[in-house]
């Protein structure tokens, strides 16, 4: 039996677990240079089966590689990087690479929207709080990774999931015949690039008006509790109003 | 090569070739005009020694960043420190690239846009570069391990994330009224008239909002009177205390090519951009390399304009307080431009041919009501709070002499 594309990365992603537990900042002495070396070498075998088996190389999918590595190692390093502000800084790249990737598939607003909503505000609240929170240096619970093995094994188990759909390409014996686009869809696909933002307001706005609405009041509701909770409890005598006499009210004192 | 050149590839690798370079020279020549304009408001010279008046003061200036010893602290956390000042300097030059310089320009067969850029998403884009440039300024004040160069950071986070919210809202005002994100086509529309007599630029449709985006624009580059994070009176120079030599040098540069790029944005969103009313030359429709200069010089004199009222600001405003900065930006600005944004939607449906004296009218209305708000409110200006004790200083007494 040939091994199939999924069983190759079955054993990558495997590889490339071990490599990631080595690299998971634990107590006692570092392995991490032996656990780079393993995810390097998964990570290099991952590119490799890519590139011969699902996804041929042609030239615009060399920046799909470079950014598609870039992402991976990036993430691999919010993960194990030992300083939570390198932690948040490798997320940002992880999001800008990704933003670039979206580019490559002609999503420029989604790849806009990623960047400024993720890395322009979501990231700098983190890194906010992570500066806040970590003045003289992070203490030793959060230098080290809880539940190492579990989570490896989890990761492995969700990536394989994904890795079990991978489908070979047929291996082109012939030069392989794709279908050459009409003028007419050729229009369109230059249409939806020009008007990318256009076409998905006008999705927002028809075939998916009830999702957007219901984000929108999922977002009040989130508002109004944001600020319930960061009120300050304030006692009551403070804002109780003077007491009178119920019938002195409308003549000598001012009615409420 | 010849081809090449004329091609819409060539041009553009071109003008981002040749916008860099005159970027990094005006920018050194704005710390000269910065200082001239201080003299100016303060009633002095200014510099005058380096060549004639002074004018090679910049490049005294930068041989002195050059020279000087580019000091990295043994307490910093030298991998950021070094990075710090990278992001700042990149994010602050590359938003250039969508911004429509001239129009366009017939080159032999070619209709060549004089734009490095055109996506589709032109404005996000701005804006997007923009959003990546906060961590230039945390990381300089974090990474220098200083308290003082933290607060700073600390500060400028939360400056500027509170003031992209009413800077965006502005935008949007014109996004709604154009219907497009790309700077191009937010020029040209700009360059109708109504009435075949007064140009159709966002300023005459939208001034609350053009002076809105002003102070966010202000407040977003760090500048007086939103400098928060730099107060050298309580920072010591806040997040670049500990920055010596060229990389000090970047932070500066970085501050003009930021004002450089919000005076482009205002130029382009609200003023037409290259589009000067009334002469032939600066019209879309005149595609010559003499009309593309006229209309270069008039994209760069709206620009010079908005520098030097940054600048002059600078020198006139005391700073504000932070409480006061950020209840600004929440309690005023915010509330101002979702009004705004509301009448931008009620004039959607009027039609941008239509809607002058509506949206003049709407603008009224909303001034009324801040007005309104801010004569009617108890709180203080300052932001005391109603039953402490006023701070106003009492009457000024004079002519009696202590004995």
């Amino acid at each position: 039996m040939t091994p199939t594309t999924a069983h190759l990365l079955y054993l990558i992603f495997a590889l490339g677990g071990v490599g990631i537990y080595l690299l998971l900042p634990k107590a006692g002495r570092s392995q991490a240079l032996a656990g780079a070396v393993i995810g390097v070498i998964s990570v290099a075998g991952l590119l490799t089966v890519l590139a011969a088996r699902v996804i041929l190389p042609d030239a615009t999918t060399v920046y799909f590689y470079l950014f598609a590595t870039i992402a991976v190692l990036a993430a691999a390093r919010v993960i194990t990087h030992p300083k939570p502000v390198y932690c948040a800084l490798y997320f940002v790249l992880v999001v800008i690479a990704v933003a670039a990737l979206l580019v490559l598939q002609r999503a420029e607003f989604l790849a806009v929207a990623l960047v400024m909503i993720y890395a322009g505000a979501i990231l700098v609240t983190y890194l906010f709080v992570i500066m806040l929170a970590y003045q003289g240096g992070s203490p030793v619970y959060d230098r080290r990774s809880r539940e190492p093995l579990l989570a490896v094994l989890a990761g492995f188990v969700l990536m394989a999931a994904v890795a079990g759909r991978a489908e070979d390409l047929p291996q082109p014996a012939s030069p392989p015949t794709v279908a050459v686009p009409t003028a007419d869809a050729q229009d369109a696909a230059s249409q939806l690039h020009d008007s990318n933002t256009g076409a998905i307001g006008a999705a927002v706005m028809t075939k998916y008006v009830v999702a957007l609405e219901i984000a929108g009041v999922l977002l009040l509701v989130a508002m109004v509790g944001a600020i319930a909770m960061s009120r300050k409890k304030v006692p009551v005598e403070r804002f109780a109003a003077p007491v009178r006499p119920i019938g002195q009210v409308g003549r000598e004192v001012e009615p409420y | 090569m010849v081809e090449f050149l004329t091609s819409q590839l060539g041009v553009s690798i071109i003008l981002a070739l040749v916008v860099i370079g005159v970027m990094l020279g005006s920018v050194a020549y704005c710390i000269f005009f910065e200082r001239k304009i201080a003299g100016w408001v303060q009633d002095r010279f200014g510099p005058n020694r380096v060549g004639y008046r002074g004018i090679l003061q910049s490049i005294a200036d930068g041989g002195k960043l050059l020279l000087k010893e580019d000091v990295i602290p043994g307490h910093v956390d030298t991998p950021l420190f070094i990075l710090a000042p990278a992001i700042i300097f990149l994010v602050a030059f590359v938003g250039f690239a969508a911004i429509p310089w001239g129009g366009q320009l017939q080159l032999g067969e070619n209709l060549v846009d004089i734009q490095v850029a055109k996506p589709d998403i032109g404005l996000l884009y701005i804006l997007g570069v923009a959003s990546i440039g906060v961590y230039g300024v945390v990381l300089g004040g974090w990474s220098s391990n200083n308290k003082y160069s933290f607060y700073g950071g600390i500060r400028a986070a939360a400056q500027m994330l509170s003031y992209e919210i009413p800077l965006g809202l502005c935008i949007l005002v014109v996004v709604l009224t154009m219907g497009t994100l790309r700077l191009e086509s937010i020029t040209l529309q700009q360059t109708e008239y109504w009435g075949g007599i007064l140009p159709m630029w966002n300023v005459i449709l939208h001034p609350l909002a053009f002076l809105v985006f002003l102070i966010t624009a202000l407040a977003e580059s760090n500048r007086m009177p939103f400098d928060l994070p730099e107060a050298e009176q309580e920072l010591v120079g806040g997040y670049h205390t500990e920055y010596s030599g060229l990389k000090f040098g970047m932070f500066l540069l970085a501050e003009y090519a930021h004002m450089i790029t919000a005076s482009g944005f205002i130029a382009v969103l609200f003023l037409g951009g290259w589009h000067f009313p009334w002469i032939a030359w600066t019209q879309p429709e005149a595609t010559a390399w003499y009309a593309v200069i006229a209309k270069m010089l008039v994209l760069a004199g709206k620009i010079t304009f908005f520098i030097f009222l940054m600048m002059w600001l600078r020198w006139t405003l005391p700073r504000l307080r932070f409480d006061q900065l950020l209840r600004l930006a929440w309690k005023g600005l915010i509330p101002i431009t979702l009004g705004l944004f509301t009448l931008a939607v009620i004039l959607v449906y009027v039609g941008r041919q239509q809607s002058l004296p509506w949206a003049l009218l709407g603008n009224a209305v909303v001034l009324a009501i801040v007005l309104a708000a801010a004569g009617l409110s108890q709180v203080e200006v300052t932001g005391r709070q109603a039953n402490l004790p006023s701070i106003r200083p009492g009457p000024v007494s004079t002519g009696t002499a202590r004995t």
